[in-house]
């Protein structure tokens, strides 16, 4: 089956889907877009649904059979159930929940929060001509806020709160064990991806915490982790930051 | 007593689809109805099992599940009975793709109108220092934030207009979809059926101007293909207010143009 994968520098959605393909062993095209200039948007398939309205906003884009998929969690599922390497989640359903379930606190917590601060002191560049390229009413205005260096405090508040909550969170969870679900998974991979740039902007909230800092580094060591870091084109790729998802616009 | 225990509210966006699933697989469940206008899910007894006091959850013998897109796959994979889950992976992937999109970006447009119409003026004519004990009771910040912007009707138009521009695209989208095949994500019937209902099911009665038999006539057979589901009509029945009677409009066999009202 003929598979292309464009994608980012290795951080956040970027790494996730690189991570998840490079460990069930999947063979794909991979072909570098610059999320950071919203090069996404120039791609033949930018106006498709799945990726003009992805909630995930500048992520990596897969194509199977001429269909675009977008969301790197599901595409990272998509892998794990196509490809040949050790799952990527547990076989049990109560297993598999609680890896769905705590994909989607990250993917609405932490990754919206992860992208403020990332884009915040590493923003993304995107001209005007690109900009009008973007089909995502919302998504354009997200663009222009952080080109236009708006920054709301009790946003960047909420965020850093968002990553205390996260962190302190995997803390307690890796009480008894090596990995967040028990064996490496899909979760481990998601997590790390979005909290890989956090320890250096906001160093408080792994403070204290020696459990989180080790994982860390055992996520990193994952050949498959390592894999897809070492496609990175800058020294540091957890400071490579693209518009992320929104925001909770209430509730 | 079952295996199953489901919190609930209404068969109505997040607690309607645990609970139509279950339906739909055919998994009795003793039913456990918090009323969310009467912040039963802020009270202690239930934030013991969901400390983020939210709706629904589920007990499955010792297990305690939340987050119910989650739940559903749960479900689905747990319990036998007919698949809610098409085989192939990437169906399964753009059923996911549905649910999130649904979940997190149409999902709270239609909810933060909803909440303006239905809930905020079901709860504002409580005693005022009743109503905000019940707000500094509830555990999540952005939970706050919306249930004092229904209480005291602060909606902004901008954010109205907003979720009103989305829910039009929305409605747009889905249209475009199910003209493609018979269910939204694949040639059969999924959770993202269960989660999409769960949606807009009142659809050509809330927007009437954006949703009738003749701007979408493939919403309009989806949403009564699924209401005519056994498990569908055994799960509205469950509900107690008028919102979720609102369902029987899809009765109707034709709903043309400015026929609502």
């Amino acid at each position: 089956m003929r598979m292309t994968l464009y994608h980012g520098e290795p951080n956040g959605p970027s790494l996730t889907v690189l991570a998840a393909l490079f460990a069930k062993e999947v063979r794909a095209e991979l072909v570098r877009i610059d999320l950071e200039s919203g090069q996404r948007h120039t791609l033949w398939c930018a106006q498709e649904p799945w990726v003009a309205m992805s909630v995930e906003a500048e992520g990596p884009v897969l194509v199977v059979e001429g269909e675009a998929m977008t969301d790197s969690v599901f595409i990272a599922c998509y892998l794990d159930d196509v490809g040949h390497g050790a799952a990527l989640r547990p076989a049990d359903p109560y297993g598999r929940w609680e890896v769905m379930s705590w994909c989607r606190q990250v993917t609405e917590r932490t990754a919206p929060a992860a992208a403020y601060l990332g884009c915040r002191v590493h923003p993304p560049k995107a001209d005007a001509a690109l900009l009008e390229r973007i089909g995502s009413v919302d998504l354009r205005a997200r663009w222009e806020q952080v080109t236009a260096g708006w920054i709301s405090q009790d946003r960047l508040a909420d965020s850093r709160s968002k990553i205390l909550q996260a962190v302190e969170r995997i803390e307690t969870r890796l009480e008894a064990r090596q990995w967040l679900m028990g064996a490496f998974s899909i979760a481990d991979i998601e997590s790390f991806a979005w909290l890989a740039g956090m320890v250096s902007l906001v160093p408080a909230a792994f403070a204290g915490k020696p459990r989180t800092k080790e994982w860390l580094e055992r996520v990193r060591a994952q050949p498959a982790v390592a894999q897809a870091l070492s496609l990175a084109r800058s020294a540091d790729p957890a400071a490579s930051w693209s518009v992320g998802p929104e925001i909770n616009r209430w509730g | 007593m079952h295996s199953v225990t489901l919190y609930h509210w209404e068969p109505n966006a997040n607690s309607g689809k645990p609970m139509l699933a279950l339906m739909e697989k055919g998994v009795a469940f003793d039913s456990h109805y918090l009323d969310l206008l009467n912040f039963d899910q802020h009270q202690p007894d239930y934030l013991a099992i969901n400390p983020q006091g939210t709706i629904p959850a589920m007990l499955h013998g010792e297990r305690v599940l939340t987050e119910s897109t989650a739940i559903m796959e749960y479900v689905e994979e747990e319990f036998p009975g007919p698949r809610l889950m098409p085989e192939d992976p990437r169906d399964r992937w753009r059923v996911r793709w549905w649910m999130k999109f649904m979940d997190q970006w149409l999902g709270p447009s239609f909810s933060m109108i909803g909440w303006k119409v239905f809930v905020g003026p079901a709860v504002s004519a409580r005693d005022p220092g009743e109503l905000k004990a019940a707000i500094e009771r509830i555990p999540l910040p952005e939970r706050r934030v919306a249930w004092r912007k229904a209480i005291y009707g602060q909606f902004s138009e901008e954010e109205l207009k907003e979720s009103q521009r989305r829910v039009a695209l929305g409605i747009r989208m889905l249209e475009q979809e199910l003209a493609k095949r018979p269910w939204l994500a694949s040639s059969e019937y999924s959770l993202a059926d269960i989660n999409g209902f769960n949606l807009a099911y009142a659809l050509p009665l809330s927007q009437p101007g954006l949703s009738n038999d003749e701007l979408t006539p493939n919403t309009l057979r989806w949403l009564r293909a699924i209401y005519a589901r056994p498990a569908t009509k055994a799960c509205w029945a469950m509900g107690r207010t008028s919102m979720v009677r609102r369902v029987s409009i899809l009765e109707q066999p034709h709903i043309g143009a400015g026929r609502v009202t």
